[in-house]
C-alpha cells in the first residue's frame, strides 16, 4: 500500500469517526451548550396576516428580559425568527433551515393553522418542544403529541362560552353566525350549534365567507334579513372590520360577538373607524386585561418600552409573551442540567401556571390549554369592559 | 329576499369593479398588455394618499390632488423603466415584467407602510345613509360611487371618441407601425395610456378603500373582479367594462345571497363562461388584420 492510500484510509476513518460523533452528540444535545440555548418561532412578518407577526416579537421580549437578568444558569436565549408570510410551504422550509442549520431545543409560538400544521409532523419526529401553537384548532391536541403543549384555547371552548354568554346573560333569542369556511371557523360553528341546542335553539342563518372576501354585502344582508339579535364571528380582523361597515352603510344594527382572535380592540377600533366602540362589540378573551394591575404585565409594559420601543403592547404581542413564558418557567426550574426530557418533564408537572395568559395545568398524558376564557366589551371609548371573569365551558367536548 | 338593497349594493360594488376595469382596458386599448400591476400601482397611489393626510395632516383634497399626481407619474415610471426597456418583447414577457412589478410594489409598500391594516376614509361617509324608498337604503358613498363612475364613463367615452390623443390611442392599438407612419408618437401613447390608467386606477382603489380595509393587499381581490369584468364587458369596450362590472356586481350579490359559499367563485365562472361563449366579450368589436 502506497502513501497515499494509507493518508486515504486515514482521511476516511478520521471523517467518519468525527461524523458519527458529531451525530451523537447532536442526538443528545440538540439545541443548547454551555453558554446559549437555542429557541425559534416562525409567524408572518409580511404579507396579509402580518399583524399577527407581532406574537414571535412578543415572544423575544420574555427571552430579552431573561438575557438581561443573566440568562438560565448562564446561558443566554438564542432566539430565531423566520418569517412565512402564514404560507405552509415557507413554514416547512424556515423550520427545516432553523432544525437542521442552526439546531433548535424548542419551538414557541407559531401563528395560524395550516402553517402550524405543515410542521407539526416535523417537529414531533425531530422530539423537539413546542408550546404553543398559536391556533386553537383541534389538531393540535387530537391525537396527543407528547412534544406539544398547548396555550391558545381551543375555538369550540371560544365558541361556546360566547354562545353561552348571549344566550344566558344577554338572553338572546336570534342568534346568527358569520364564519370562516375553514377548521377555524367550522370548530366555532359546530361548538355554537352544540351550546344552542343544549337550551333548544337552532342558528337563524350561518353564514360562511372565504378569508379572501373583501365585499361582504350580500352576507350582511343575508345577516340582516335573518332578523338576528346576535351575530357571532369567527373570522379574520379585516373580514369583521369589513362586515362591520358594510352593517352600517345597510342600516343592520345587531350585536357583534366574535372570537379572542379579535380581541386587540386599538387595532379592531382603528381600521373599523372607530364602530368597534360605536357598536359595543363584544369578544371572547384569553389574556389578561393588557393593562391589568398586577406586577408580570407593568414588568412587560416597562421591558417593552425599554428593549423594543417601537411595538405596541396589544394583544397579539401578549399572545407571543404568553407562549414564551411557559417554556421560560420550565428551563429555569431545570437550572444547569438541561436537556430536552428535563424541560419535558418539568412542563409536564405546571400546575394552575398563569403569566398574562390563561391558566393552564399539564400531565404527562394531557398537554391541552385551559378551558376558561373571559368576555369583553369595547366601550364607546375604546376601553375593555371585563363583562364576565374567567369562564369556564362545563360542555366541553375536548 | 331584500332584492332593492341587493340591487343597490351591487351596482355599487360593480361600479368600482368597472371602474377599475377601466383601468385594466386603457392599457390593452393602446398596447394589447394585460397589467397584472394595476392592482398594486392602485394599492401604492392610494398609501400615499393615506400617508400625505396621516403624517402631514393635509386636508383630503390636497391629499387627492398629491396621489392623482404621484399615480401618473407612477404609470410614467412603470411604462418608462420596465415596459420600455424589453427588446422585442412577447405578450407573455410583458405580462412577466408587470408581475415582477406588481411583486416589487407589493413589497415595497409593506415595508414602507407595514402589513397592518389602515382604515382610510374618504369625506363621502359609508356610515351616513338615506331611504327614499322603503327597502332601498342607499350611503353617501354608494352615491358617490355612482356620480364618480358616471363622470368618469362619459369623459373616457368623449375622450376615446372626439379628441385626437384618444383617436391616436385607438390608432396605436389597431396597428401600432401604420399609426407611427400616420405621425403618431406611440411612445407618448403608451407613457399617456400607462399615466392615464394608473389614475384611473387610484380613483377606483380610493372608493374601495373607503368601504373595506387599506392593506399592501386590499387591491388583490378587486383586481381579480375587474379583469372578469373587462372580460365580461369586452377587453376593448368602455362602456362595455362598466357594464361588465355591474353585471358582474348584480350576480356576485344575488348569487352570493342565495348560496354565500359559492359567491368567491362567481367571478371565475363568469370569466370561464364568457371565454368559452364570447372569447371577446360581451361589447367587443372584432378587427380584421390582413396578413
Amino acid at each position: 500500500m502506497d502513501l497515499k492510500k494509507v493518508l486515504m484510509v486515514m482521511l476516511v476513518s478520521v471523517f467518519a469517526v468525527f461524523l458519527f460523533a458529531y451525530q451523537g452528540q447532536a442526538a443528545t444535545e440538540r439545541g443548547f451548550d454551555d453558554k446559549e440555548i437555542r429557541v425559534g418561532q416562525w409567524g408572518p412578518q409580511t404579507g396579509p396576516a402580518a399583524p399577527w407577526g407581532s406574537v414571535a416579537r412578543g415572544s423575544k421580549l420574555v427571552f430579552d428580559i431573561v438575557n438581561e437578568e443573566g440568562g438560565i444558569a448562564g446561558r443566554k436565549i438564542k432566539y430565531f425568527i423566520r418569517d412565512d408570510q402564514y404560507n405552509p410551504s415557507q413554514t416547512v422550509a424556515g423550520v427545516r433551515e432553523l432544525v437542521e442549520r442552526h439546531g433548535i431545543f424548542a419551538f414557541v409560538g407559531g401563528v395560524g393553522t395550516a402553517p402550524c400544521q405543515s410542521v407539526m409532523g416535523y417537529l414531533l419526529e425531530n422530539k423537539i418542544i413546542w408550546i404553543s401553537p398559536c391556533s386553537g384548532a383541534s389538531a393540535f391536541y387530537k391525537p396527543f403529541n407528547p412534544y406539544l403543549w398547548n396555550m391558545w384555547p381551543t375555538y369550540e371552548n371560544d365558541a361556546s362560552i360566547i354562545a353561552k354568554f348571549a344566550i344566558e346573560k344577554k338572553k338572546f333569542k336570534k342568534i346568527a353566525m358569520f364564519y370562516q369556511n375553514d377548521d377555524y371557523g367550522l370548530n366555532a360553528l359546530d361548538s355554537v350549534k352544540y351550546r344552542l341546542s343544549k337550551n333548544k335553539m337552532e342558528l337563524v342563518a350561518a353564514i360562511p365567507v372565504e378569508p379572501t372576501e373583501r365585499d361582504l354585502s350580500s352576507q350582511v344582508q343575508k345577516l340582516k334579513a335573518s332578523g338576528a339579535e346576535a351575530v357571532i364571528g369567527f373570522v379574520s380582523p379585516t373580514q369583521a372590520a369589513i362586515a362591520l361597515r358594510t352593517a352600517a352603510s345597510v342600516g343592520f344594527k345587531t350585536q357583534w360577538m366574535h372570537s379572542y382572535n379579535l380581541s386587540d380592540y386599538a387595532l379592531m377600533n382603528k381600521i373599523t373607524d372607530g364602530l368597534w366602540a360605536k357598536e359595543g362589540v363584544i369578544t371572547g378573551a384569553f389574556t389578561q386585561e393588557p393593562y391589568a394591575d398586577n406586577a408580570p404585565t407593568k414588568k412587560y409594559i416597562e421591558a417593552m418600552k425599554r428593549l423594543a420601543p417601537t411595538e405596541r403592547w396589544g394583544i397579539f404581542y401578549m399572545a407571543g409573551v404568553v407562549v414564551a413564558e411557559p417554556l421560560v418557567y420550565a428551563l429555569k426550574k431545570v437550572g444547569k442540567n438541561l436537556s430536552t426530557e428535563a424541560v419535558k418533564n418539568e412542563l409536564n408537572k405546571i400546575t394552575d401556571f398563569q403569566g398574562v395568559g390563561p391558566k393552564v395545568t399539564w400531565r404527562a398524558d394531557y398537554h391541552m390549554s385551559g378551558k376558561e376564557l373571559q368576555i369583553w366589551q369595547c366601550d364607546p371609548k375604546g376601553e375593555i369592559i371585563v363583562l364576565q371573569q374567567w369562564t369556564k365551558n362545563e360542555i366541553s367536548r375536548d | 329576499m331584500p332584492v332593492g338593497q341587493l340591487i343597490i349594493e351591487g351596482l355599487a360594488m360593480g361600479a368600482c369593479y368597472g371602474l377599475f376595469g377601466l383601468a385594466v382596458v386603457i392599457i390593452y386599448k393602446t398596447s394589447e398588455v394585460v397589467n397584472f400591476a394595476a392592482g398594486e400601482m392602485a394599492m401604492f397611489s392610494t398609501f400615499i394618499a393615506f400617508h400625505v393626510l396621516t403624517f402631514y395632516q393635509c386636508p383630503f383634497w390636497l391629499a387627492f390632488l398629491i396621489a392623482l399626481v404621484f399615480a401618473a407619474l407612477l404609470g410614467v415610471f412603470i411604462e418608462f423603466f420596465f415596459i420600455r426597456p424589453a427588446k422585442n418583447p412577447t405578450l407573455l414577457g410583458l405580462i412577466v415584467i408587470t408581475l415582477g412589478a406588481e411583486l416589487l410594489l407589493m413589497g415595497l409598500a409593506s415595508w414602507k407602510w407595514g402589513a397592518e391594516q389602515q382604515a382610510f376614509s374618504l369625506p363621502v361617509s359609508y356610515k351616513v345613509t338615506y331611504e327614499p324608498i322603503k327597502g332601498f337604503i342607499i350611503s353617501e358613498w354608494a352615491i358617490a360611487v355612482f356620480i364618480i363612475a358616471a363622470i368618469i364613463m362619459t369623459f373616457l367615452y368623449l375622450f376615446f371618441k372626439y379628441t385626437k390623443l384618444g383617436t391616436a390611442m385607438r390608432a396605436t392599438q389597431q396597428n401600432k407601425h401604420a399609426a407611427k407612419i400616420m405621425g403618431i408618437q406611440t411612445d407618448h401613447v403608451f407613457v399617456f395610456a400607462w399615466a392615464f390608467s394608473s389614475v384611473i386606477g387610484l380613483i377606483a382603489a380610493l372608493l374601495l378603500s373607503a368601504k373595506a380595509i387599506l392593506d399592501p393587499q386590499f387591491m388583490m381581490e378587486p383586481f381579480l373582479r375587474a379583469f372578469a369584468a373587462a372580460v365580461l364587458g369586452g377587453l376593448m369596450s368602455i362602456p362595455g367594462v362598466l357594464i361588465g362590472g355591474a353585471i358582474l356586481g348584480l350576480l356576485e350579490n344575488f348569487l352570493g345571497y342565495a348560496w354565500p359559499v359559492w359567491k368567491p367563485i362567481t367571478a371565475f365562472v363568469v370569466i370561464v363562461l364568457v371565454l368559452c361563449i364570447r372569447p371577446s366579450g360581451i361589447f367587443a368589436k372584432h378587427y380584421v388584420k390582413k396578413v
